[in-house]
């Protein structure tokens, strides 16, 4: 036994040494950021707010308290179709961010060594979908510990959205709408919300080069959200929403309410 | 370069070695049991280790996971009772709050794919999250049992020894939770001993009661599992205003009154029984099936063939598949010490 593993033991080695060597010859690299800034129609979202300063598309005034979702499985893709996905940790260490409107520095999110080239479009997912949480207890963006997690119904809350309207009938004219639900099958007639959106730069190129450090402004318009095409809310009827089917409209009204707006080549 | 041939040696070292596992280290080994079906868990992500084993354990007995530090898991799971409530039919939260759910027994749990009566979790990692959240349990937030415990130096240590860094997260108290609970394997009844000819015998009535058990129970208490880990409706009520069991997690209307068929292993001592915990003994769950199954639009076509309502069985076929049951019962998982409150040794 010993003499076998000696000699797998310097295989090993060569083996390491040679797929090491290649180190030398990486291509060339560089960081991209992509930028969440969350806005309703033409101005710059606040929270918390004295007075409603936004109306939906019924005509309802409202205000925001919190506005958070889960951005995952980011992937670029350049012009000549190639393309490059940001990589995932099992543990949730790696590959997913969470966007809180509280906390401006979780908005931009920076991929590093992104290979060089000219990237014209960006796919990510709202969400934590089945892969992922079927891995048990997760770290990083994904800890439970942060509160967006279903323990009940597990799996997490891909995005939530919470403010005071006088068109809700809630406690305190309170509205909240947390969307997530990822457990779909067949049998079971469960529900996914996870939705992957698919974003081109509207003819701009973003130039990743090892000096270059561009930035993709994206927008989360939340009365595109609020007036999309898979339910207009309107506040005054069931605004306090915390289960996958509830939210399985609204679901359909993220992916139109993100946009690109610009790109920054930097 | 140098990280990848320490880490590849390491590996080497590690493989080659564990030929001299001692015996004493097999006790905190997964051990697969020849007549179970393959484990559920990612043991990939949380492989198991002794240190890991005995955080997870001190967790499961200390009350400080509870917002109030007056409930341990082990308050509503005692291992006298399989990891089950031996007082109450619906277990106690903090300020003496009642659940509405008879809390089920922990056992077994490394093979299943769904938890809880409605099975709302499909991960055992995420089971205490439940328990120690809910307002009618433990009334707790995750992150501030990672304070409670981060400000424990005895915890740190558990920690730093279990996962290499004192550094406290829910992440690792999970896993550490689940590694106690996933070596909570109930293999040793004399039914295991008898199916995998390990010298044991059943009586006459004994294996007249395995008979029965195979053409009554079996539908849903299949495999040696002794269930089919589905979700049915077994003809408690005919409205499900109370508790709508599976449909409060699926929100389908087909699911309604439908709850986890319950393995019946260690079944003996794991009364009431039910979701409700509606009946105390066996003999009063097999009269339920024998002759009070009501109708509702969900309920199980099992339990409604050829326009009977129920399972057809005398008394003395009852009374022998209750026999039967009982050879389920696994006292060296109930006596078994690695599972006993540390506090306490």
């Amino acid at each position: 036994m010993k003499k076998i593993c000696s000699l797998l033991f310097v295989g090993v080695i060569l083996l390491s040494t040679v797929s090491c060597s290649d180190d030398e010859s990486i291509a060339e690299s560089g960081p991209i950021t992509l930028e969440f800034d969350n806005v309703v129609g033409a101005t710059n979202l606040q929270l918390n707010t004295t007075n409603t300063p936004y109306t939906n598309a019924k005509g309802e005034a409202y205000k925001l308290t919190w506005l958070t979702y889960y951005v995952s499985n980011v992937k670029l893709k350049k012009a000549d179709g190639t393309v490059f996905e940001d990589p995932i940790k099992s543990d949730g260490s790696a590959g997913y961010y969470l966007v809180d409107e509280n906390d401006a520095a979780s908005q931009e999110i920076t991929l590093k060594n992104v290979p060089a080239g000219d990237y014209t479009e960006v796919t990510f997912t709202i969400g934590v979908d089945a892969s992922q949480v079927d891995q048990g207890a997760q770290t990083g963006a994904l800890d439970p510990a942060k509160g967006l997690f279903w323990s009940w119904n597990s799996g997490y809350i891909f995005l939530a959205i919470e403010g005071v309207s006088p068109a809700s009938t809630e406690t305190e004219n309170v509205f909240q709408y947390h969307v997530g639900g990822y457990k779909a099958d067949a049998a079971s007639s469960q529900v996914n919300n996870v939705r992957t959106i698919t974003l081109s730069f509207n003819g701009d190129t973003a130039p990743v080069r090892a000096q270059h450090e561009p930035e993709v402004h994206l927008l989360f318009d939340v009365n595109k959200f609020f007036n999309g095409t898979g339910e207009q809310v309107t506040f005054s009827t069931n605004a306090s929403r915390h289960s996958p089917k509830a939210c399985e409209t609204l679901a359909g009204n993220i992916a139109a309410s993100f946009v690109v707006d610009h790109v920054h080549a930097n | 370069m140098r990280t990848a041939i320490v880490f590849i040696i390491g590996l080497f070292l590690f493989g080659c070695g564990s030929e001299g596992i001692s015996p004493a280290d097999t006790a905190y080994v997964f051990q697969q049991p020849s007549n179970f079906p393959p484990a559920t868990y990612t043991f990939e992500n949380n492989p198991v280790t002794k240190d890991r084993f005995e955080l997870g354990r001190a967790l499961f007995y200390d009350p400080v996971l509870s917002a109030d530090s007056t409930i341990a898991c082990a308050n509503c799971h005692q291992q006298v009772r399989s990891f089950s409530d031996p007082v109450h039919k619906f277990s106690k939260g903090v300020n003496d709050v009642s659940g509405f759910r008879n809390a089920p027994a922990i056992q077994n749990m490394a093979f299943q794919a769904h938890f809880f009566w409605d099975g709302g979790v499909n991960h055992l990692d995420f089971v205490p999250i439940n328990a120690i959240t809910s307002e009618i349990e433990m009334a707790e937030s995750l992150s501030h049992v990672v304070t409670k415990l981060s400000r424990s130096d005895v915890y740190r240590e558990k920690f730093e020894n279990a996962f290499g860094t004192g550094e406290v997260s829910s992440q690792k108290m999970l896993y550490a939770l689940s590694q106690f609970m996933n070596m909570m394997i109930s293999a040793d009844s004399r039914y295991d001993r008898y199916i995998r000819h390990e010298g044991e015998t059943l009586t006459a009535d004994e294996a007249a009661g395995m008979k029965l058990f195979a053409t009554k129970c079996s539908t849903c208490h299949a495999t040696d599992m002794f269930t089919d880990g589905t979700f049915r409706n077994n003809g408690l009520n005919e409205t499900f205003a109370q508790d709508s069991g599976r449909a409060r997690v699926t929100e389908s209307a087909d699911d309604r009154g439908k709850f986890k068929v319950p393995s019946l292993r260690n079944a003996e001592l794991t009364f009431p029984y039910m979701h409700d915990g509606r009946f105390r003994t066996l003999q009063e769950v097999l009269n339920h099936y024998a002759h009070s199954v009501k109708e509702s639009e969900t309920l199980d076509p099992a339990l409604k063939q050829n326009g009977a309502l129920g399972i057809v069985m005398t008394d003395d076929e009852k009374a022998k598949i209750i026999l039967y049951i009982k050879t389920l019962t696994d006292r060296n998982f109930t006596n078994d010490k690695r599972f006993s409150n540390p506090f306490l040794n």
